[in-house]
């Protein structure tokens, strides 16, 4: 019996031991991964992508759900609202006709001027629409898969966008899915215009809601209202895209306020304009330190 | 006969399995877009919630090496930098395996305080890495403190259908 409970005990002490090896190995495998995620980060982009390919079918699936309630409640919104709606598309159609004698008048003349300096064109976007299934939540990353890959024609450093403005940027494309880093992300550096004056700076997100400007000129005078656009510069994105505006002005700390509404993110218009600038590949842009 | 050990084994191998399939499905969940008005950027952190669950409920089904494997896959998954939130995880199964005789029926409250010390403990641990890692540093300390406070808030919704799913699960014939 003695024996019995001495065998017991020293089983005990083992079980211990293996759990407290167990978790000090798990430990250093952890601080070992933390390092190779910065030494090699194409290691770690790959099991990402490999991860993403494997879950967005899933996630493909789950949210189907929520995706149609989320329909449904907008088609009864526009329901409720399809008068008023009506009026006003009325009013919008007359002067969007106006504005289109313009445009044609502008683009003729756009095209003579062209002619006249013998400008070699520029290459033409080609774009893809995706669906968002997958929202990685927000504190400690603010991204979205999405089901739109290479193999749809998505590469790496393509630009996101819905009808509202700029989303992201493609930081990884899998085969048939790719992860798009959003405007708000700390990682996320974008070269942009402030107001009608045309002043650089650079806009850079911090995980919340509303992204900051940064490097905004001392002499700049920045209020609540002027809007955002991007610069172009470095060639990351074209010139002109619409991002959102300044939201709030306080000790010197311009807080900007996307147009692009994340609960309404549901399908996305990924577009590749044939730009390779330095921010092209955002995994370079993640390896710099900032 | 012989038929009949197999199939246990299996039937031994997929309820030891339960936990770490529910949490996996509760990691998926998460990322799930709800397109709801309003709801703000901050997210609680479910995977810490079913972890310190199994920990003390489910310890023999769900040991260092499973909240590794929950860590690591949501690291790759949701795009932080890898090893921050399987060190975080780790952390919060030590505390759990190491305060077992006080987690031993305990009623709920005292187990859901001693969750919110845990809960604060690993999001900074997990704020921390990431900053320290992450190529664009340091995220504002505000933000975290949401998440943190909202895991705290969350845990009796997401410990009773655990609790539930085990229930359910386990007591298949």
């Amino acid at each position: 019996m003695r024996q019995t409970t001495g065998q017991i005990t020293r089983l005990g002490t083992l079980k211990t031991l293996l759990q407290r090896f167990a978790f000090l190995s798990l430990i250093a495998l952890t601080f070992a991964l933390m390092l190779i995620g910065k030494a090699d980060t194409v290691l770690v982009e790959r099991a990402r992508i490999a991860i993403t390919d494997a879950v967005v079918p899933i996630l493909r699936v789950l949210s189907e759900p929520a995706n149609a309630i989320a329909e449904t409640i907008a088609n009864v919104r526009e329901l409720a609202a399809i008068r008023e709606q009506n009026s006003s598309l009325r009013d919008a159609n007359e002067r969007l006709l106006q504005w289109q004698s313009i445009a044609q008048r502008l683009e003729a003349e756009n095209r003579s001027l062209k002619a006249l300096l013998a400008l070699v064109p520029e290459p033409n976007a080609t774009f893809v629409s995706a669906r968002v299934v997958g929202d990685t939540g927000g504190t400690f990353a603010q991204s979205v898969l999405i089901t739109a890959g290479s193999g749809d024609g998505v590469g790496k450093g393509d630009v996101v966008m819905t009808g509202e403005g700029l989303v992201g940027r493609v930081l990884q494309a899998g085969m048939h899915s790719a992860r798009v880093l959003l405007i708000t992300d700390i990682n996320s550096r974008i070269p942009v215009v402030v107001g009608e004056a045309g002043n650089r700076a650079i806009m850079v997100g911090d995980n919340g809601l509303r992204p900051r400007l940064l490097y905004v000129g001392a002499k700049t005078v920045v209020v609540p209202g002027d809007k955002i656009t991007t610069s172009g510069d470095a060639e990351a994105f074209p010139p002109g895209l619409q991002i959102g505006r300044v939201a709030r002005v306080q000790d010197g700390v311009v807080e900007v306020e996307p147009y692009m509404s994340r609960d309404k993110l549901q399908h996305v218009r990924v577009v590749n304009y044939g730009l390779s600038g330095i921010l092209g590949s955002p995994s370079a842009a993640l390896e710099s330190p900032k | 006969m012989h038929q009949t050990t197999v199939w246990q084994k299996f039937d031994f191998v997929a309820r030891r399995c339960v936990p770490l399939t529910i949490t996996i499905f509760l990691l998926l969940f998460s990322m799930v877009p709800l397109h709801l008005p309003g709801v703000p950027s901050l997210a609680p952190m479910y995977t810490l919630m079913a972890v310190y669950f199994w920990s003390i409920y489910r310890p023999e089904g769900f040991g260092y090496g499973a909240a590794f494997a929950v860590g690591v896959l949501e690291d790759l998954l949701v795009g932080t930098p890898l090893g921050s939130s399987a060190l975080a995880l780790l952390i919060c199964q030590w505390l759990v395996f190491n305060q077992q005789k006080f987690f031993s029926n305990r009623p709920f409250l005292e187990v859901w305080l001693a969750f919110a010390v845990v809960t604060i403990g690993t999001g900074l641990v997990r704020w921390f890495c990431a900053g320290l890692i992450g190529a664009g540093g340091f995220a504002p300390l505000g933000d975290t403190a949401g998440s943190i406070v909202l895991t705290i808030v969350g845990y009796p919704v997401i410990g009773w259908l655990l609790a539930r799913a085990q229930m359910k699960m386990m007591s298949q014939p």
